[in-house]
C-alpha cells in the first residue's frame, strides 16, 4: 500500500462527486501527452518515449528473423512484453513481470494485433523464415494510466520502425531497408469508475481512488476490452465508456498523426 | 579560511575551508572540512553547516509530525511517519488499562494523526506522544527540507496561509501537512500555495508573492 | 569486409572525427523522474542511461538489516532494445558483473552509517548502448544519490581510456570497443584522485597502462566537472 496515495483517496473520491479532478481537469480530458518518437534510434529500429502527465513509458521495437508459429506458417511473429522498472515505483520490484506487467503486455498487444495494424503475412521471407517483431514496454515513471500510455506509444513506434537489411539470409545491423507496414491507429482509452461517475486517464492518486477501470482500444471499430480492479460496472456505463474511447482514441490519433 | 561563501551551494565531497569548525552534514579530514551533502553552505564566523536541500526525513525529538496508524498491536500502536524509520506509540497514550482495552476503538489501522516525537534511540526508531485525530480534510506531501519555509520565521508564512484560505492547517515536520476546510475551493487553493513555496522555497520575497497570490485568488 | 581489416584511426582522427584525447559529447541532468528519492539522466556519445534512487527506507527482509548501517545495493539492467540485437529482459552475468562493481564503488563514499537498518537502492536503466555504459551509468547513479540528498564523502566519476591501432586514446565508442586492442574503464573518488573501480581487458604494456590510466583519470576529473554544475543548476531552475 503506498500511503501516500490512501491519504488522498478520499479528497478524491469528494472532488469527483462533485465533477471535479485533483489536476483541474475535465472528467473526460486526457493529461498533457508528448511524444517523443525515434528516441533510441542509434540501436532500436523503432521507439517512442511517451510522456503522459507524470507517466513515461519508453517502447523500443526489435527485429529479428525466426521460425513462424506451427500452426500460422505464411504469418510473421509479433510479441509484446511489458517491464515495470523499479525506478517507475517505490513499490515495484526487479524480477520477471508480474501480473500488473503482464496485463499491460497482453491488452496493448491485442489491440494492435485485433486492429490488424501489421499485417503478419507481409512479413514472411520465405518457407520457415519471417520477421519477429518485438514490442518492448519499459515503464520508467508510474503516475498512473500505465496501459494507455504503453498501447500509445507502441503504435507510435511501430508507425515509424525501419525494417533491417536483409541479404544472404543476414540481417545487417545498423543499415535498414524500408519501413515497417502499418495500415491503422489502434488507441487504448482508460476510463476509471469513482463514485458512479467515470474518468478518462486515470493519474496515479485516481488510480487508487477507483473501484474500477475500463480500457476500450478502437480504431474505426472496437478492437480490445479489459475491465481491471475488484469493482463493477453497470451495463449502461459501460456503453457510455465505449462512446467516450471513439471520440478520444480519434483526438490522439490526430496528435499522432500530426508528429 | 573558506573556499566558499555563505548562502553557496555545494556538492558532496566539495571542500569548504581550512581551519574551520564543522557542525551539521559535513565532515573534517587534515584540518579541512567538506561537505557530506547537496546543499546550501551557512557560516557563523568559524562554524560551517550545510543545509540539505533534498532528503529523507529522520525522526527528532519534539518534532511535530502527521502518521497514519499502520499496526494495531498489543499495548501500542505503530505509526507511519513518512521515514525509513517506524514509529511505536504506547497504549498509556489513551488509557492506564492497556492491557484489558481494545486499543483499536481509540486508535485504528488507517487513522491519522498528529502528534510529537517523545523519543528517538540510536538506530532513529522512535515513540511519538500526544495524539490528535486528523478527521476529514486531505494530507500533501511536501520536500521535508522545504518544511520551514512553509512554516517561515516565526511561523510568518504559516499563518498568512491560514488567514488567507480560511482553513485549518496543520504542518508536519516530517513533510505531511494536513489541510481542511468545508469549502473545497479553499483547500485547493491551501495546497496550490503551499506547493508553490516548495518549489520556490529558495528565493527571496516568497512570503509576499504568496500573500499577493492568494489575495488575487480571493479577489476573483 | 573482415572485421580485422577494420581501421580506426584515419589520417591521425578517429572514426567519429575525434583526438585521442576528446570526449564524446555529454549531457546529464538530475530529478528527472517523480516516484524516487533521487534520480539523473545522462547521455554519453549515443548511451543513453537513467539512473534512480529508493531510500533510505524500511529494508525487507528484516534479517538483511544492519544496525550499524544501512545496506546499498546497485542494479544495472539493459532495455532489450537498448542494443542491436535484442537483449532478452533479465539480468545476465555481465549485468550482474556490473551491478557489483559499481555498488562497491558507490559504497566507498556514501556515509551509511547515518542510516541504520535502512535500504538504499540504487537502480541504472541503459535505455541505449554505444560502449561505456558502465562508466556512463556510475556517474548517472552518483547524481542520483547527490540528489536524493544521501550523504556522500564525495561524488564518484569514472571514464574510460583504450587502445586503439596502437594508439592510447579516451573514451571508447562502439567500434573502437569492439575491434579495438583493450578497454579501461576507470572510474575515481574526484577529491583525493582514489580510484573505487578499475577494469581492463585487452593487452598493454607497462608503459601503454601508465599513458591510459592518467588518462582515464583526468577524462574522469572532467566529467566531475559537469556532475557539479549539474547538480549545481538543478537548484536554480526552481526559482
Amino acid at each position: 500500500m503506498d500511503i501516500e496515495t490512501y491519504l488522498k483517496r478520499d479528497y478524491i473520491t469528494n472532488l469527483v462527486k462533485s465533477g471535479r479532478r485533483i489536476d483541474n481537469r475535465k472528467l473526460d480530458e486526457f493529461r498533457y501527452i508528448k511524444l517523443e518518437r525515434d528516441y533510441c534510434d542509434a540501436k532500436a529500429p523503432g521507439s517512442t518515449l511517451i510522456r503522459l502527465g507524470n507517466t513515461k513509458v519508453l517502447v523500443g521495437i526489435s527485429l529479428d528473423v525466426g521460425e513462424p508459429y506451427p500452426d500460422r506458417p505464411d504469418e510473421g511473429v509479433m510479441t509484446t512484453s511489458a517491464e515495470l522498472r523499479p525506478v517507475a515505483s517505490p513499490i515495484f520490484e526487479a524480477g520477471p513481470p508480474r501480473e500488473d506487467a503482464i496485463e499491460i503486455a497482453r491488452v496493448v498487444d491485442r489491440g494492435i494485433r485485433e486492429s490488424k495494424a501489421i499485417d503478419l503475412e507481409k512479413l514472411f521471407i520465405e518457407e520457415n523464415k519471417v520477421w519477429i517483431v518485438f514490442i518492448d514496454i519499459h515503464v520508467l515513471d508510474h503516475g498512473g494510466n500505465l496501459i494507455d500510455a504503453s498501447g500509445i506509444a507502441a503504435i507510435t513506434a511501430l508507425l515509424n520502425t525501419r525494417m533491417p537489411r536483409y541479404e544472404d539470409n543476414t540481417i545487417i545491423r545498423g543499415e535498414w531497408d524500408g519501413k515497417l507496414p502499418v495500415s491503422c491507429i489502434p488507441v487504448p482509452v482508460t476510463q476509471a469508475k469513482i463514485s458512479d461517475k467515470l474518468i478518462v486517464d486515470p493519474c496515479l492518486d485516481e488510480e487508487y481512488a477507483a473501484d474500477a477501470k475500463i480500457t476500450i482500444t478502437t480504431t474505426d471499430t472496437i478492437n480490445a476490452m479489459q475491465k481491471s480492479g475488484d469493482g463493477a460496472f453497470k451495463s449502461d456505463e459501460i456503453e457510455r465508456a465505449v462512446g467516450v474511447a471513439f471520440e478520444k482514441a480519434k483526438e490522439i490519433r490526430n496528435i499522432i498523426k500530426k508528429l | 579560511m573558506f573556499m566558499v561563501g555563505d548562502g553557496d551551494l555545494v556538492i558532496p565531497g566539495q571542500l569548504i575551508g581550512e581551519n574551520v569548525s564543522c557542525l551539521d552534514n559535513c565532515f573534517m579530514e587534515n584540518n579541512r572540512v567538506y561537505s557530506m551533502v547537496f546543499g546550501m553552505v551557512r557560516i557563523n564566523g568559524r562554524v560551517v553547516r550545510v543545509i540539505p536541500s533534498l532528503g529523507v526525513y529522520t525522526p527528532k525529538r519534539d518534532d511535530l509530525v502527521i502518521g497514519v496508524i499502520i499496526n494495531v498491536m498489543e499495548g501500542s500502536w505503530i505509526v507511519d511517519i513518512n521515514s525509513p524509520y517506524l514509529c511505536r506509540m504506547r497504549g498509556e497514550e489513551v488509557t492506564k488499562d492497556v492491557m484489558n482495552k481494545n486499543l483499536s476503538k481509540y486508535y485504528d489501522v488507517g487513522d491519522r494523526i498528529s502528534a510529537k516525537i517523545s523519543f528517538v534511540n540510536e538506530v532513529n526508531s522512535c515513540e511519538i506522544t500526544g495524539p490528535w485525530k486528523l478527521i476529514d480534510g486531505v494530507i500533501i506531501n511536501v520536500n521535508p527540507k522545504r518544511i520551514p519555509r512553509v512554516v517561515g520565521k516565526r511561523r510568518s508564512m504559516l499563518e498568512i496561509l491560514k488567514k488567507k484560505t480560511n482553513c485549518n492547517i496543520v504542518v508536519g515536520q516530517n513533510g505531511r501537512i494536513w489541510v481542511r476546510s468545508d469549502n473545497f475551493d479553499n483547500v485547493k487553493l491551501a495546497i496550490n500555495a503551499i506547493k508553490r513555496i516548495e518549489r520556490e522555497a529558495q528565493s527571496s520575497g516568497l512570503t509576499d508573492r504568496i500573500e499577493k497570490m492568494l489575495e488575487n485568488a480571493r479577489r476573483s | 569486409m573482415v572485421k580485422q581489416d577494420m581501421k580506426l584511426i584515419v589520417d591521425g582522427k578517429r572514426l567519429d572525427g575525434r583526438r585521442f584525447d576528446e570526449l564524446r559529447e555529454i549531457k546529464m541532468s538530475v530529478g528527472v523522474l517523480n516516484r524516487t528519492n533521487g534520480s539523473a539522466y545522462v547521455e554519453w556519445g549515443k548511451n543513453k542511461i537513467l539512473a534512480g534512487v529508493h531510500g533510505p527506507r524500511e529494508l525487507h527482509p528484516k534479517y538483511l538489516r544492519d544496525p550499524t548501517k544501512a545496506v546499498l545495493t546497485c542494479t544495472y539492467n539493459m532495455a532489450p532494445f537498448s542494443v542491436d540485437e535484442r537483449k532478452k529482459p533479465g539480468p545476465d552475468r555481465r549485468s550482474v558483473e556490473i551491478s557489483k562493481v559499481i555498488s562497491e564503488a558507490l559504497g566507498h563514499v556514501a556515509v551509511l552509517e547515518k542510516y541504520p537498518n535502512t535500504g538504499i537502492d540504487v537502480f541504472v536503466e541503459v535505455l541505449q548502448a554505444d560502449a561505456g555504459t558502465r562508466c556512463a551509468s556510475i556517474v548517472a547513479a552518483s547524481l542520483a544519490m547527490a540528489n536524493s540528498g544521501m550523504p556522500m564523502r564525495d561524488m564518484i566519476s569514472a571514464c574510460a581510456a583504450g587502445k586503439i591501432d596502437g594508439e592510447i586514446v579516451l573514451d571508447l565508442m562502439k567500434e573502437e570497443d569492439n575491434f579495438g586492442e583493450c578497454d579501461l574503464p576507470v572510474a575515481i573518488s574526484p577529491r583525493r584522485k582514489e580510484i573505487v573501480l578499475l577494469q581492463m581487458d585487452g593487452k598493454l604494456t607497462r608503459e601503454e597502462f601508465k599513458k591510459a590510466y592518467r588518462l582515464a583519470i583526468d577524462g574522469a576529473m572532467r566529467v566531475y566537472d559537469m556532475q557539479k554544475k549539474t547538480l549545481i543548476e538543478s537548484m536554480k531552475i526552481e526559482e
